[in-house]
């Protein structure tokens, strides 16, 4: 007994380093924590476009085996039956945002069979309207969250953040601060 | 025995120490406070949600006003915040299995020194 | 030149500590020339550090380290704090120290034997190992390969005084340990049966430990004006890891009273100094390779994390090793007895290592469940609350009579004394609980703090002889350290729970009265300062017609960085501070926050206190 006691800081010691080791090696990042929601059916929500605030959408339309016909002056999507659909939250105040932006023209590009959502925090309808004929509107649909509602439902903390949800409406992939073409080659078009 | 007194006052801290750590709080205010104190606002670096003035902190306190407002519980609100932000959003980390070993360490700890302490006593 | 000066002697003073752990009996050399090679290194490693300094007073921008964290406009001070407000030049400062407590110790010491060779060679692989680190990870001396002729600025957090001599005084603490831990190896190797060892732990310990408070209290101080929220302690990673040494440092300090030649707490001791080193460079890995994430901010590099994992495990696994094999296998067992110095003793010294192992846990349990389950968790100050503070409970209580308790006996001398005059604070405590709102640690801090206080000014009183010398301040020593931490129990009590806080919306000219407190935004003005803007709104307080003070929150706009600051208006009185931060401006109302935080002065005194007989029983024989 007291021999086991002895070695009990050495052993301490070891496990502690072992575990300090580990959490260097994954490159976890402290300032980017694991999303609670990943794998998790994503929350409800409905939203409105920003050219038109009759037409909405809500998390139902992003489903398997739902028709969706969204009618935008941006972009048209029917008849997706086999849809992913990546959100992405932006607002016209935020400078990465901005910088990731382009990436989305690549993506819809690459697959045309994304459904894309840009969702609008906390942002004026008219400053994100400027921001998108500034920059190109790349989104299938651009959603109102003025509120922040929709954002708090995402557990959204830091703008950009981008999520796909796949065919069953479970998130799959969750990414917070800017978008780049590695991580969009690495981790994202294994899912497409 | 002179020293009993001390043995006795020790029992009373702790029984003061337990049994009024329960008090009810009603004012709204109050318990919004209490729970936003518990909330690590996520945009900030280790600051509660209650002292932070940054935007998400300000969504989090009127959040968990309104949520108080339609009558959820404080346990209610904090199942429906880590559903959406982790348990990462909360300072004091729930009780169960996973947490078991952080929760009872200290105490287990306690015990057992109490133990040895106790064994090394001069018997007299 | 002057980086290639500070390189140069960096490497020499290397390759001097190695010439100095180079065995004896290889060289034949006298041992008196052998020391010589550690001094050398000492004075190198110091022309080193300076010429670091130097390039940052010169603002010598083709220093890389230099152009990095400093700026030309910056005030003097500034310049020279800018040396040790990085990650290389801190890490620079820390091995100076290392070397430079070595050489103090080699001063002071006067005999000459394999003991103090041994010490110096530990503490010279110390240093070395650190060196290294410097010169293949983290070299301040790196040259500019394009030349600039401006810095990009000091952090502006870092630019305030009580956060300039912060570091030097926190690594003179966690730096001070190397020396204990040196000096406890050195007596595990050590053949005869020398007590040298234990008065010169006694006088490092205590050194380090005092340099260590002032270090953690001059932070606190920091954080309590600068961050802007009314509160000194936030049981944040990084406070949690200067905690853990400074615990352990206390228990060792405690220990060390309690030598009367007994095997079993000598190697307690050992075991203590060891832990006190590992402790401060798990910290120092923790804060540098940035895997926490912390108010306090920090430059901070997972590669350079591996090495500085590497060196905790090497000098901790080592200190352990050699604790393992070379412990003595006799046995003598304690006989305790329950009323007695030496249990009040070990009960205090087991409850500080239960809390310090709670603190470590708690800091560390988020890296651990990430590791196993990749979810995040975080441990904050309602956790530790709610662990540490119970479990330091009865130490605290203990405190209050342990100096008088005897060595030998199970008595106490005057009991009944003590007893009435507890049962009288008691009563007082819970009149005065009665008539304010009953809160639990309010009742708990209150009664403990101020018996604490009032047990040990009765032993005082009742030891009390006419002479105010030295002497007697040093017989005393232990009651006055004792009234510095119930000093500072009411301060944290009473901050901390009755603490009051308002918000406001007031416009220029507006008056607010806060419980006869008048306070009157009389102006908000910019003004202009040399490397910062500053916007300061200007309050004033008056109670019952009369101007008392001005109160000046503001806030420090940096545009090197681009970074603004908060700057709280404190207004001290010794039972209260009005405490206000200036917020946002909207529609021409300012958004403001008044604190009323009760006692907190106590705090502060409460550590000075401690750390003046930190420094009265350096002397102590």
């Amino acid at each position: 007994m007291r021999k086991i006691i002895k070695f009990v800081p050495l052993i301490l010691l070891i496990v502690v380093c072992g575990f300090f080791l580990l959490f260097i090696i994954f490159e976890k990042d402290p300032s980017n924590p694991p999303s609670a929601l990943l794998n998790k059916d994503m929350p409800k929500f409905s939203t409105s476009s920003l050219y038109n605030k009759n037409i909405k959408l809500s998390s139902d339309n992003l489903k398997k085996n739902v028709h969706l016909s969204v009618n935008t002056n941006v972009a048209t999507t029917e008849d997706n039956l086999e849809k992913y659909t990546l959100i992405n939250f932006f607002a016209s105040w935020c400078t990465p945002c901005r910088a990731e932006h382009h990436l989305f023209f690549e993506i819809k590009e690459d697959y045309p069979n994304v459904f894309l959502l840009g969702i609008s925090h906390k942002d004026s309808p008219a400053d994100s309207k400027k921001y998108l004929n500034e920059e190109g509107n790349p989104y299938s649909f651009v959603g109102l969250d003025q509120n922040g509602k929709i954002a708090l439902e995402f557990g959204v903390f830091g703008l950009p953040e981008t999520f796909i949800i796949n065919n069953d409406g479970k998130i799959i992939f969750k990414h917070m601060g800017q978008l780049t073409k590695k991580i969009i080659e690495d981790e994202i078009s294994v899912f497409f | 025995m002179k020293y009993q007194y001390f043995f006795r006052y020790i029992f009373y801290f702790f029984f003061i120490f337990y049994s009024n750590s329960a008090l009810s709080i009603d004012n709204l205010n109050d318990k919004v406070k209490k729970l936003t104190l518990e909330l690590r606002c996520m945009t900030c670096q280790n600051q509660s949600v209650y002292d932070s003035d940054s935007d998400f902190a300000k969504d989090i306190k009127t959040l968990v006003e309104d949520k108080f407002k339609e009558g959820l519980s404080e346990k209610e609100i904090k199942v429906f915040l880590t559903k959406r932000y982790g348990e990462y959003i909360l300072f004091k980390p729930y009780f169960n299995i996973k947490n078991l070993l952080l929760w009872l360490f200290p105490f287990i700890l306690l015990i057992l020194s109490l133990g040895f302490f106790i064994k090394g006593l001069k018997k007299y | 030149m002057i980086s290639l000066i500070g390189f140069s002697s960096l490497c020499l003073s290397t390759f001097f500590s190695i010439l100095f752990l180079i065995p004896n009996s290889i060289f034949k050399i006298n041992i008196k020339f052998c020391l010589l090679f550690f001094r050398f290194s000492t004075i190198l490693i110091c022309i080193s550090f300076s010429s670091l300094i130097t390039a940052y007073i010169t603002s010598d921008f083709s220093n890389f380290n230099v152009f990095q964290n400093s700026h030309s406009e910056k005030p003097l001070i500034y310049k020279i704090a800018g040396a040790w407000g990085n990650h290389e030049g801190s890490i620079l400062l820390w091995l100076s120290m290392i070397s430079i407590y070595g050489f103090l110790y080699s001063l002071m010491s006067k005999s000459l034997d394999d003991f103090k060779i041994n010490v110096l060679k530990i503490q010279s692989s110390i240093f070395l190992i650190f060196a290294f680190f410097i010169i293949f990870t983290s070299n301040p001396f790196l040259v500019n390969s394009v030349e600039v002729n401006e810095g990009l600025g000091l952090n502006p957090i870092l630019q305030d005084p009580a956060l300039a001599i912060h570091p030097p005084m926190l690594y003179l603490g966690y730096v001070g340990f190397s020396l204990v831990f040196s000096l406890g190896i050195a007596s595990l190797l050590s053949k005869n049966d020398d007590k040298n060892w234990l008065i010169e732990t006694k006088r490092w310990s205590m050194i380090s430990w005092t340099f260590l408070t002032a270090g953690i209290a001059l932070g606190s101080y920091w954080a309590y004006y600068e961050l802007g929220w009314g509160g000194w302690w936030f049981w944040d990673p990084v406070e949690n890891i200067s905690l853990m040494p400074w615990i352990v440092g206390l228990a060792l300090v405690h220990s060390l009273i309690m030598t009367r030649g007994e095997q079993a707490i000598e190697r307690w001791i050992i075991f203590l100094s060891i832990l006190c080193f590992s402790l401060s460079i798990l910290g120092t890995f923790l804060v540098r390779s940035g895997i926490l994430t912390s108010v306090h901010s920090f430059a901070s590099d997972a590669s350079r994390g591996l090495f500085i994992l590497l060196i905790f495990f090497l000098t901790t696994g080592f200190g352990l090793l050699v604790f393992l094999v070379k412990s003595p296998i006799k046995k003598n067992h304690l006989n305790l007895l329950l009323i007695n110095k030496t249990s009040a003793l070990i009960i205090n010294n087991i409850l500080m290592i239960i809390a310090m192992l709670t603190i470590l846990l708690g800091t560390i349990y988020p890296i651990i469940i990430e590791v196993l389950t990749n979810t995040r968790i975080s441990v904050g100050g309602p956790y530790f609350n709610s662990t540490v503070l119970p479990v330091l409970l009865p130490g605290f209580l203990l405190m209050s009579i342990a100096p008088v308790l005897s060595w030998q006996s199970n008595k106490i001398k005057k009991f009944r004394v003590y007893v009435v005059f507890f049962l009288f604070l008691s009563f007082l405590a819970l009149i005065h609980s009665y008539f304010t709102v009953f809160n639990t640690w309010g009742f708990l801090g209150l009664i403990l703090g101020s018996w604490i206080i009032l047990a040990s000014i009765i032993s005082i009183i009742l030891r009390f002889k006419f002479l105010i010398s030295l002497n007697y301040i040093k017989s005393i020593n232990s009651f006055i350290a004792h009234i510095g931490v119930g000093l500072m129990i009411l301060g944290i009590t009473f901050s901390s729970i009755y603490q009051k806080e308002y918000s406001f919306n007031i416009s220029i000219g507006e008056e607010i009265n806060i419980n006869n407190n008048i306070l009157k935004l009389e102006n908000i003005k910019v003004v202009e300062n040399k490397n910062y803007q500053s916007l300061m709104a200007i309050f004033s307080l008056r109670k019952k017609g009369e101007l008392i003070d001005y109160i000046l929150p503001g806030k420090n706009y940096y545009p090197v960085s681009k970074m603004i600051t908060t700057e709280a208006g404190i207004y001290h009185d010794w039972l209260k501070d009005i405490y206000i931060t200036l917020g946002n401006e909207e529609d021409s109302t300012w958004n403001i926050k008044i604190y009323l935080n009760p006692l907190v002065s106590f705090i502060w005194i409460g550590v000075c206190i401690m750390i003046f007989s930190g420094f009265i029983a350096i002397f102590k024989k």
